[in-house]
């Protein structure tokens, strides 16, 4: 159980930054920014 | 050995030939593509005394304007001969005769390289002969409709020729050396598939094997450069370059090949066939499946179906996608053709289009939910595809949603506007964008569970790679929705940008899951072997049922994409002054799709019937397949 917490919290962690990086990067790539309603 | 070796020798002369015949049309236009802008000084100052400058619509280049300006066509007899009878009518039922089984020829070779060379690189001597018996049926089912192709391109030139005189001159003069070409590869790619297909039995070893497989690739090449070549007529169409605003040509064949539309075409084109082709295949494999007497029988048609269908459905995965980028394309070239198309007159056909796709990915899910039952082992997902079946008619409904929807006054006025106030929201792109991406991750999970159906991982990490696999499909969905409900609050200018990153989420669950589950299953201990012909009835109607929904969308969107020119043969360039110069009401064009789809059908079933009187029955052996094991091939050659 203390394993697949574990295995499960990693998995999270990189999913979620590479999906944020895909946002990013690739509006970023159109010139576009992808935190447009953040920074306003 | 001598008379290996004079096989050999007889084989390598062949393949250099098909070479030589693939670069014969080049050697041969290459002095009517010396003519503009590379031509000689002396040729250059000869013209520019004769021929008036013209400056290209597209490329905005100048040049020499050596051809005639687009003729200004009247209703008559001189530029619209007819019969009493729409002329535009048969031509788009010519056309799109030609397209399909043009289509159709052009994928199944692929799919037969495809096929061979796995049958050449696999180890297991059983499963080889299997690849190539399978390859060798799918070119024998594409030869006879190769012969059709070739009659319906006749039929397609008369038709063009004693309907459209004055549009189809036209075409010609900018177009002829690449129609010639045109030709010369027509009969390169006949005479390589000949030796291809007649060639078979006498090369199936050895050296000569990869000699024959060399000869597929040659055929290929061919055959997609024939299509890039017939591309390049319609990108014309659409979106001319290379002539002045008159129509007048430039002497720069390059620039009016490559159009603006050109390569987005192709690539659009060639993942559409290439799905279709599948589709029509798996169709052919269904029904000699549901026709099949023995269970050796239906193992093999039961195996070619899913085959074709792997293969079709892995160009359907990015066909999406590529029509996206011909639609952004389109927008780009025109912005006003895009409206004509997404917004405007012809919207309403997207909405058909949008529900033919789901139909698409729905059948294909049915599908693989169903070949589960083929597996042992493979029951631990049958409980969780409910949760998928919900997924998918989310998106799909999304993804069907029209902005606005046709009403009577006094239903207008009970709605409170033409947009719903609630399915309203579900109109936009921001939304499709969303509800497509969900269906095709979906669609590609039931892909990883079917890989690993019958199968336990015993890699050492495959506790991570599941807890792994299972969060990265999760996050795909959560990223793919919140972007979608992002796409509402930020302007239409950013907005835009968003469907990039959602695609990109989808394709990584494409790229990296497959993989990932590939090393995982790496030495996976089996449950028990795939027993193939043990398949419920129903999921070959589904496989039907997929065949049919690509032939009646190709035949939709073909119509939408030659419709969005409107009252132009060439757009802005030669009006179409034909009485049949408008937009066909929804109605009339679904009417004349699906007499397309069915009467497609009807020949292919020919064709089909035709293929199936040279086959010769394979012995039949006396004791009933073994469930699992392999199956022998349903007929020689």
């Amino acid at each position: 159980m203390g394993s697949t917490i574990v295995y499960g919290a990693i998995s999270l962690v990189i999913c979620v930054a590479y999906f944020l990086a895909v946002d990013h990067f690739l509006m970023d790539s159109q010139g576009l920014d992808f935190w447009y309603l953040f920074r306003k | 050995m001598g008379r290996v070796a004079g096989k050999k020798l007889l084989s390598i002369m062949a393949l250099v030939a098909m070479v030589g015949l693939l670069l014969l049309p080049i050697a041969v236009s290459l002095p009517s593509l010396a003519i503009g802008a590379d031509a000689p000084d002396a040729v250059k100052q000869e013209g520019e005394q004769k021929y008036e400058k013209g400056r290209d619509v597209y490329y905005k280049t100048e040049g020499l304007a050596i051809g005639a300006p687009a003729p200004k066509t009247v209703d008559g007899p001189k530029d619209y001969p007819r019969y009493n009878f729409e002329s535009r009518v048969l031509l788009w039922f010519a056309n799109q005769q030609h397209l399909y089984y043009g289509s159709f020829v052009l994928a199944v070779p692929i799919f037969c390289m495809v096929i061979e060379f796995m049958g050449v690189v696999t180890k297991d001597k059983a499963m080889a002969k299997r690849y190539d018996q399978l390859a060798y049926d799918f070119i024998k089912i594409s030869l006879t409709a190769y012969s059709l192709t070739a009659i319906l391109g006749g039929i397609l030139i008369f038709t063009f020729l004693t309907l459209y005189p004055a549009f189809f001159g036209y075409l010609s003069s900018i177009f002829r050396p690449v129609m010639h070409i045109y030709a010369l590869m027509f009969v390169a790619e006949s005479g390589t598939l000949y030796i291809y297909y007649y060639g078979w039995d006498k090369m199936r070893d050895g050296f000569l094997k990869w000699i024959h497989l060399s000869m597929s690739v040659i055929l290929n090449v061919i055959g997609t450069l024939l299509m890039f070549l017939a591309n390049s007529w319609i990108g014309f169409m659409m979106s001319p370059a290379g002539v002045d605003e008159q129509g007048r040509f430039l002497g720069n064949i390059w620039h009016v090949i490559h159009t603006a539309l050109w390569n987005p075409l192709n690539v659009h084109r060639i993942l559409g066939n290439m799905a279709f082709g599948g589709g029509v295949v798996a169709a052919y494999a269904a029904y000699k499946f549901l026709a099949s007497k023995t269970d050796e029988d239906r193992a093999h048609y039961d195996w070619m179906g899913y085959i074709a269908m792997a293969l079709g459905v892995a160009f359907l995965i990015p066909l999406p996608f590529a029509g996206y980028w011909l639609m952004r394309e389109v927008y780009a070239y025109r912005q006003q053709m895009g409206i004509t198309l997404m917004g405007g007159l012809l919207a309403w056909l997207f909405i058909i289009q949008a529900t033919m796709i789901g139909i698409l990915f729905l059948s294909t899910n049915y599908y693989l939910w169903q070949a589960l039952g083929r597996m042992r082992g493979a029951e631990k997902y049958q409980r969780y595809i409910k949760y998928l079946v919900f997924i998918l008619c989310c998106g799909y409904l999304v993804f069907i949603t029209p902005h606005t929807i046709v009403m009577t006054p006094a239903e207008l006025k009970a709605m409170g506007g033409q947009q719903h106030p609630v399915l309203g929201n579900y109109g936009v792109m921001s939304a499709k964008n969303g509800g497509i991406n969900v269906i095709i991750t979906t669609t590609i999970l039931s892909f990883v569970w079917y890989m690993r159906g019958n199968k336990v991982s015993t890699v050492s990490w495959s506790k991570f790679g599941n807890i792994f696999m299972g969060v990265f499909f999760a996050c795909a969905y959560v990223n793919i929705i919140w972007l979608a409900i992002y796409g509402y609050y930020i302007p239409a200018n950013v907005r835009v940008g968003l469907s990039v990153p959602q695609v990109a989420t989808t394709l990584s669950c494409l790229f990296f899951m497959f993989p990932l589950n590939s090393a995982m299953m790496k030495g996976a201990k089996q449950m028990g072997a795939i027993e193939w012909g043990k398949i419920s009835v129903r999921s070959q109607y589904a496989l039907i049922m997929l065949a049919t929904a690509f032939t009646w969308m190709m035949g939709l969107m073909g119509y939408i994409r030659s419709s969005v020119r409107l009252f132009w043969h060439v757009n802005e360039i030669m009006r179409d002054n034909s009485p049949w110069a408008y937009t066909h009401t929804v109605g009339f064009a679904a009417n004349m799709i699906s007499f397309n789809v069915l009467f497609f059908w009807v020949s292919i079933l020919f064709v089909f019937w035709l293929g199936s009187l040279g086959m010769k029955k394979a012995p039949v052996p006396a004791k009933a397949g073994v469930p699992g094991g392999a199956p022998q091939p349903a007929a020689g050659h």
